[in-house]
């Protein structure tokens, strides 16, 4: 019996690793290779092993410095903020009988929308021209500024419009976080005449420890790779304001097709982001091993 | 242990997976049908020497738009002749050239012909992407405008041919009539007028003059002429880097100037401000501000005249057409490159958007009746200016770009924004 149902759990968990190996192992073996050789997508020549001098030149190079610090305040700043107001948010829904379904659907559609498309959404509405937001700017008598090309907003405005689109996402994580909470603590603590601030900080936010950093995890991972909105909206300037490690790989890998360089980076940046899932990663193992 | 290590690479290659398999560009624009336009016009289509029996597909990887619906109103009477069928990929500019690219490391390639950016094409030509059409047998044609000839040419202007030119471009300077009467202005022929005129237009509520200062190839653009209009350059004769010289410092104070007089817009906000007449001046292509035979703005050639001097300054953005190197249809691709760029194709699309390269085309007496600004776009053309021909453009693009930006950004001063251009250009150029 024991072996038969080993059997079935390896025959379950085959095509997954399949999957998993063709579509990620592989290329991140390969992407490693590539980045200790001078591939050059163009070259005539076969690429040569250049040992770490990608990654010397990588860590030397200012702008990576710069795409690097903007990139890991820009995280801190909407994983912070997405998470907060997501979590603030589900709070509201959950605690209001009316229409909650209602709302649950319209905070939902920025989600669904391409981030190309809210991109362009909001390089319309930013518009120094013509834009909604700078004529109502206008209209109530505060003046109209350029978001996009301002060294001093261009970043604040990235940021405010990645808030925008993903908030809904850490609604839904906290909300269903929120939901699997067993009523019945609620219940007793009615009865022992918890306040409302007492029931959120000894039976909400403990039981949604677990919701909460899965819905940091992903956010991290996903606000790390940034690129869709910094590339349409402002190619990372002004003055590389808002470049990120994606956008300079994307400069380097599809723009100047130095491959091995592109691959360097990018296994940097993949490096950070383990080291950063690194708690969740510890967290889960030692659930596991309990 | 051994579930432990399982779920962590599991865990692991999630997390790699997620990191790596992120949307990170534009979407392409969607792939044209094959089928005829509706459009299509009757062109007398060449038939190759070749064996026509078996039946070919061939594949253009194209620039989306307009290029497109060109290629689609003539493309069947050609398919019928050659008995082929012709598929039109319409891509976003970056997709093209990666594309393009990354699919001339196969040894048969999925594009028979593609079309290529100017600035793109001394990386494609040393890298070994396009067939060499003079090896192949490809005749000189004279009628192609000389620039526009030049650009397909290995080295550039004297070398054998990779690419014909398949759809014109040059900058031009766009300016609203309506605003430019009202500040009681002319058509300035130097900076120092068009300095006059923002500030004149700024006096009167509008912007004066609108910079395209986005970080990169924008910027670059934008400011090119000025800087040639200066007798500044990029690379000296010797490829020296000289973008620090005193004459790109005069140019970029006097982009400043101007900037102090306007806005730094992006292209989208630039067309519409010039059109509804809030902006008075900025450079752009044709192809923002003219369709067909309508212009939303009045156009001349950009002021060549600065310091007293005078030097070109039009700056050339055809769009050239070649067969790559991996093609499998070789002849057949070759005879279609002609067919597309002929006199008779390029006469019969311009209703369809083609902007000629030839000079019977542009001043055919039909077509100038009817589209006269495209007379004056091969005049502009002919006095053009390439940019600087070096593989490594793009690359210059970036590093120059956010140099560029730094400067009108004010967080470097002239001096230092072009000192650092000139290091970070000569890093790129060492490599």
């Amino acid at each position: 019996m024991k072996t038969k149902y080993r059997s079935f759990i390896y025959e379950m968990t085959v095509p997954a690793l399949i999957i998993l190996t063709g579509l990620s192992l592989f290329p991140f073996i390969y992407t490693i290779g590539s980045s200790f050789t001078d591939y050059y997508l163009l070259a005539k020549e076969p690429a040569k092993f250049i040992g770490l001098d990608n990654y010397i030149e990588i860590l030397k190079d200012d702008y990576f410095r710069v795409a690097l610090k903007n990139t890991v305040l820009f995280t801190i700043l909407c994983v912070f903020f997405e998470t907060v107001l997501g979590f603030l948010f589900a709070l509201f829904v959950n605690s209001i009988k009316r229409c909650n379904k209602l709302i649950r659907t319209l905070v939902l559609v920025p989600m669904l929308l391409p981030p190309v498309t809210v991109a362009l959404i909001w390089q319309t509405m930013l518009s120094n021209n013509n834009g909604i937001i700078n004529q109502m700017l206008n209209a109530i008598g505060i003046g109209s500024f350029n978001w996009l090309m301002d060294v001093k907003l261009a970043f604040g405005t990235i940021v405010v419009i990645d808030i925008w689109q993903n908030t809904p996402l850490t609604f839904l994580l906290c909300y269903a976080a929120m939901q699997s909470i067993p009523q019945d603590q609620y219940e007793a603590a009615d009865m022992e005449g918890a306040n409302g601030l007492q029931k959120l900080f000894y039976i909400t936010i403990p039981n949604m420890i677990a919701g909460l950093t899965m819905v940091i995890l992903l956010r991290t991972i996903d606000t790390f790779r940034l690129f869709d909105k910094v590339n349409i909206l402002t190619k990372g300037g002004p003055a590389n304001s808002t470049t990120t490690i994606t956008q300079y790989i994307y400069q380097f890998g599809t723009r100047k097709f130095q491959m091995g360089y592109a691959s360097a980076t990018s296994v940097i940046m993949t490096v950070i982001v383990l080291l950063l899932s690194a708690f969740y990663l510890y967290k889960n193992l030692k659930e596991m091993s309990e | 242990m051994k579930k432990k290590l399982l779920a962590t690479m599991l865990v692991m290659a999630m997390t790699a997976s997620m990191v790596g398999c992120g949307q990170t560009e534009e979407p392409a624009a969607a792939p044209e049908a094959a089928a005829p336009a509706a459009g299509a016009v009757e062109v007398e289509a060449p038939a190759a020497a070749t064996d026509t029996s078996e039946h070919v597909t061939l594949t253009i990887a194209a620039r989306g738009g307009s290029h497109v619906d060109v290629i689609e109103a003539v493309k069947a009477n050609f398919e019928e002749k050659n008995n082929c069928t012709i598929e039109v990929l319409g891509l976003e500019a970056a997709d093209l050239k990666q594309n393009v690219a990354l699919d001339a490391a196969n040894a048969e390639g999925a594009y028979d012909l593609c079309m290529i950016d100017d600035p793109v094409m001394p990386e494609f030509m040393e890298g070994g992407i396009l067939l060499n059409l003079t090896a192949e047998g490809y005749k000189e044609d004279e009628d192609f405008i000389k620039a526009s000839r030049a650009v397909g040419k290995n080295p550039y202007g004297t070398g054998d041919t990779y690419a014909l030119p398949f759809n014109g471009n040059v900058q031009l300077f766009f300016y609203n009539k309506d605003a430019l009467e009202k500040v009681g202005g002319t058509i300035p022929t130097s900076w120092e007028e068009v300095l006059e005129l923002a500030k004149k237009g700024k006096a009167a509520g509008l912007n004066g003059y609108v910079i395209r200062g986005q970080q990169g190839n924008p910027i670059v653009s934008d400011f090119l002429p000025i800087l040639w209009a200066y007798g500044g350059n990029v690379f000296d004769d010797q490829m020296n880097v000289i973008v620090d010289s005193p004459e790109a410092k005069a140019a970029l104070q006097m982009y400043l100037d101007l900037l102090a007089q306007g806005a730094n817009f992006e292209k989208n906000d630039i067309v519409a401000s010039v059109a509804d007449g809030s902006s008075l001046m900025a450079l752009g292509w044709p192809s923002w501000f003219i369709s067909g035979a309508d212009a939303s703005a009045a156009y001349a050639a950009i002021p060549s005249k600065a310091n007293g001097q005078e030097h070109p300054t039009g700056m050339i953005g055809n769009w050239m057409m070649g067969v790559t190197a991996n093609t499998t249809h070789k002849e057949l691709a070759i005879e279609l490159l002609k067919y597309l760029t002929s006199a008779e194709v390029q006469k019969q699309t311009v209703d369809a958007g083609c902007v000629p390269t030839r000079y019977s085309v542009s001043h055919d007496a039909e077509v100038t009746a009817k589209y006269p600004h495209l007379a004056e776009i091969c005049d502009a053309t002919d006095n053009s200016v390439v940019r600087p021909r070096t593989p490594k453009w793009s690359t210059i693009e970036e590093v120059w770009g956010a140099e560029l930006s730094n400067v009108v950004s004010g967080t470097k001063t002239i001096e230092q924004g072009l000192a650092d251009s000139k290091v970070a250009i000569e890093a790129e150029m060492a490599k």
